[in-house]
């Protein structure tokens, strides 16, 4: 035991757990115990004012308008703590409708609602909603991601904003560019669910990595064996890439 | 009827014939689908071949409570026509109409989005909604449309009253949002259960405010004795209830009490009796969730003139055969069939492992199937890290997203191997004890081929 520990944030999961996202933690705390490190994990809950001072990874999931709303609200209270959080190199994970809160703004029914401004993007809507599974080719994964997306959202990345990957089945940010995401320092957002994490274990390890890198400068991993995940990911990449799967 | 009104019965009845006939198929939808688009108004037309009709929507146990319903009214001598099959959209509801000429009541499962389409045609005179919990994200969205649509059916058909579970925010969200003219009757668990509790329920907060709902009781899920800590929503003074609630592994039994006296629907309606409260029934099936289920039937076989001596001798001879808790033998070894296609009905699931005390094997099977929803990523709300505290349970795991199961069961810390089949499944506890039993777990589409394969190589049991 190195008596390493990552301590996680999980943003108002009552409010926003609407696509198995509590599956992401169950993998962060997992992967870090099988390691003999240790997951702190502390689910914010609307009523409580969380700091971000003392927190290595910041998770936040996507829930209906109504839930979206309500935590945007209470977080724009706190737009400042966070933003000094992630400029110092802290790890953020936002999934569905916590990746639209890291813009600009995003559109709600037709009322133009302000976001964290975390990231250069913003997001109003478009018509049908873009559902169904996903794969991505990213640099912070060496498998494809996949997954699976459901959003009425269309999210436009400022110029210099990386996506997190380029779409080879599904939807993506907008159903156009052809990029889905965005990843910018450590800030990752996405609107794969599924959830993201379990199947794609390069991605829990790399935020795992960075979180570990800031804490105690060391961010170096043991490798696991993830032939069950892997084979998970590589069941559902041959089925989208083998022209099996209608878009 | 109008002339294309049976001109679309003949064409309809013509599929059912092919079907059933020449190709020895299932004619649950196909009849309806084709009579339907011929003409669009038939299922109003053939409301009017019966004297009343009961439509049960819900998202766990519509098809159980809809069948017993339905044996129950049969049972009084009257005649029924039912979609026993499950077959829940309106297709499938005009097909269930088209059985027989004409009877004295339709017993109708509504699936929660088709309603908007069957209860202005149907007009019935109860409608029973037994429980919302989130399922196929992808298809129906969000919990509030789902409530939204069943409020527009009922507001299209104001003199349906709804019978409500009273024990579901959810639910009452429906009744919340009535315009105020369909009539409502409430039903619930009336007392502490003492269960061990289950994961702390996602839809929790007040349907008015958005406060986090405190429980006096709750039963599982959002289930229970709610109320709103501003005063603004609460569980209402139930009108059927159920008390005396024992919930054992070879079934449930508690005592059902309704209001001092009954009054018929239609004036023109046999005048019903009151029973004398309470009333005892038992069922040799189910957990918990079955209570509710079999309350809900109780009072729509009591509002349909049924006496509780009937509905209890149907559920005497109830066999569950439509792969709902439905036991097998398998050279010695008991296999339990059932469907489990979202959060709260794997969890309910769980639970009724749980309190089987024997050692014991399971298998769990989903599809993404468009009928499951394509969206599987529930399963990680399904708390199987309950499962491990069992000392000796042995897994596998199979259908479309086997893999994916595989994943989920690795993290809750569990090793699940991959099986094609029950077959598979069975050879590979082979084993083990025969005493041990197998747990068939499936979500829908996955559900027949592992029921038909189980007609194949084993003998259902009746207990």
């Amino acid at each position: 035991m190195s008596g390493k520990s990552v301590r996680i944030a999980h943003l108002y999961p009552e409010l926003l757990n609407l696509y198995g996202d509590s599956g992401n933690i169950i993998t962060l705390a997992k992967r870090l115990e099988w390691r003999g490190l240790t997951p702190k994990i502390a689910e914010v809950s609307i009523d409580d004012t969380p700091s971000f001072k003392e927190v290595d990874l910041v998770f936040i999931g996507g829930g209906s308008d109504r839930e979206q709303r309500i935590v945007c609200e209470k977080l724009l209270a706190q737009k400042a703590e966070l933003a000094a959080y992630v400029a110092d190199g802290g790890v953020l994970l936002a999934v569905c409708g916590g990746y639209q809160l890291l813009g600009h703004s995003y559109l709600m029914g037709d009322e133009k609602v302000e976001g964290l401004g975390l990231v250069d993007l913003y997001t109003d809507r478009g018509n049908p909603r873009l559902i169904g599974n996903i794969a991505i080719q990213s640099d912070l994964s060496p498998q494809p991601i996949v997954g699976y997306e459901n959003h009425g959202g269309r999210t436009h990345l400022g110029a210099g904003v990386r996506p997190l990957g380029k779409v080879l089945f599904g939807h993506g940010n907008d159903g156009t560019t052809g990029y889905e995401g965005c990843w910018q320092d450590n800030v990752v957002g996405t609107y794969i669910h599924g959830p993201l994490l379990p199947k794609n274990p390069g991605v829990a390890d790399a935020l795992l990595s960075a979180a570990l890198e800031r804490r105690y400068g060391d961010g170096a991993l043991e490798p696991l064996d993830d032939t069950v995940e892997l084979a998970a990911n590589q069941v559902m990449v041959d089925r989208l890439l083998s022209g099996e799967e209608k878009e | 009827m109008t002339l294309r009104a049976s001109l679309a019965l003949g064409a309809g009845k013509l599929a059912r014939w092919g079907l059933v006939s020449v190709l020895h198929r299932n004619a649950s939808q196909l009849p309806g689908r084709i009579a339907l688009a011929l003409d669009p108004e038939l299922l109003s037309e053939l409301a009017s071949h019966v004297e009343g009709s009961i439509v049960v929507c819900g998202t766990n146990g519509k098809t159980t409570t809809n069948n017993v319903l339905a044996s129950a009214i049969e049972a009084s001598g009257q005649t029924v026509m039912c979609n026993r099959a499950g077959a829940n959209m309106a297709p499938g509801v005009t097909a269930a109409l088209m059985t027989k000429p004409s009877a004295n009541w339709a017993v109708i499962e509504a699936d929660e989005l088709s309603t908007i389409k069957i209860l202005p045609a149907l007009k019935p005179r109860y409608l029973v909604l037994l429980n919302l919990f989130r399922d196929q994200l992808d298809r129906a969205g969000e919990i509030d449309r789902v409530q939204d649509i069943i409020a527009q059916a009922l507001d299209a058909s104001p003199e349906t009253t709804l019978v409500v579970c009273g024990d579901d925010p959810l639910s009452m969200g429906v009744a919340l949002r009535l315009a105020g003219n369909n009539p409502i009757i409430s039903f619930g668990i009336d007392e502490a259960l003492g269960l061990p509790p289950d994961r702390v329920p996602e839809a929790r907060f007040c349907q008015v405010c958005g406060a986090e709902l405190g429980y006096v009781f709750r039963h599982y899920a959002q289930l229970g004795n709610f109320a709103c800590p501003n005063g603004d929503f609460a569980r209402p003074q139930l009108d059927w209830r159920a008390t005396h609630v024992k919930v054992e592994r070879t079934g449930v039994s508690f005592d059902a009490a309704g209001p001092h006296k009954l009054t018929a629907k239609k004036p023109a309606a046999p005048q019903l009796e009151t029973p004398q409260w309470p009333v005892h029934l038992k069922a040799s099936f189910g957990g918990v969730y079955m209570v509710y289920n079999l309350l809900a039937a109780f009072i729509g076989a009591t509002l349909a003139g049924v006496s509780p001596e009937q509905f209890q001798d149907t559920l005497d001879h109830y066999h569950p055969e439509n792969g709902r808790l439905q036991r097998f033998d398998v050279d010695g070894r008991e296999v339990v069939l059932n469907l489990a296609k979202n959060p709260t009905g794997f969890n309910q699931n769980i639970s009724l492992m749980l309190a089987d005390d024997r050692p014991k094997a399971a298998f769990f099977v989903v599809n993404d199937d468009y009928n499951d929803g394509k969206d599987i990523s529930w399963i990680w709300d399904v708390d199987f890290e309950r499962l491990s505290q069992e000392d000796d349970l042995t897994l596998a795991v199979g259908g479309h997203r086997a893999n994916d199961l595989q994943v989920r069961m690795k993290y809750a810390g569990m090793d699940a191997p991959l099986c094609t089949d029950v077959k598979g499944a069975l050879d590979h506890i082979a084993s083990l004890p025969k005493d041990r039993p197998l747990y068939v777990l499936t979500n829908y589409s996955a559900l027949w081929p592992a029921k038909a394969e189980l007609e194949k190589i084993g003998e259902s049991h009746e207990r």
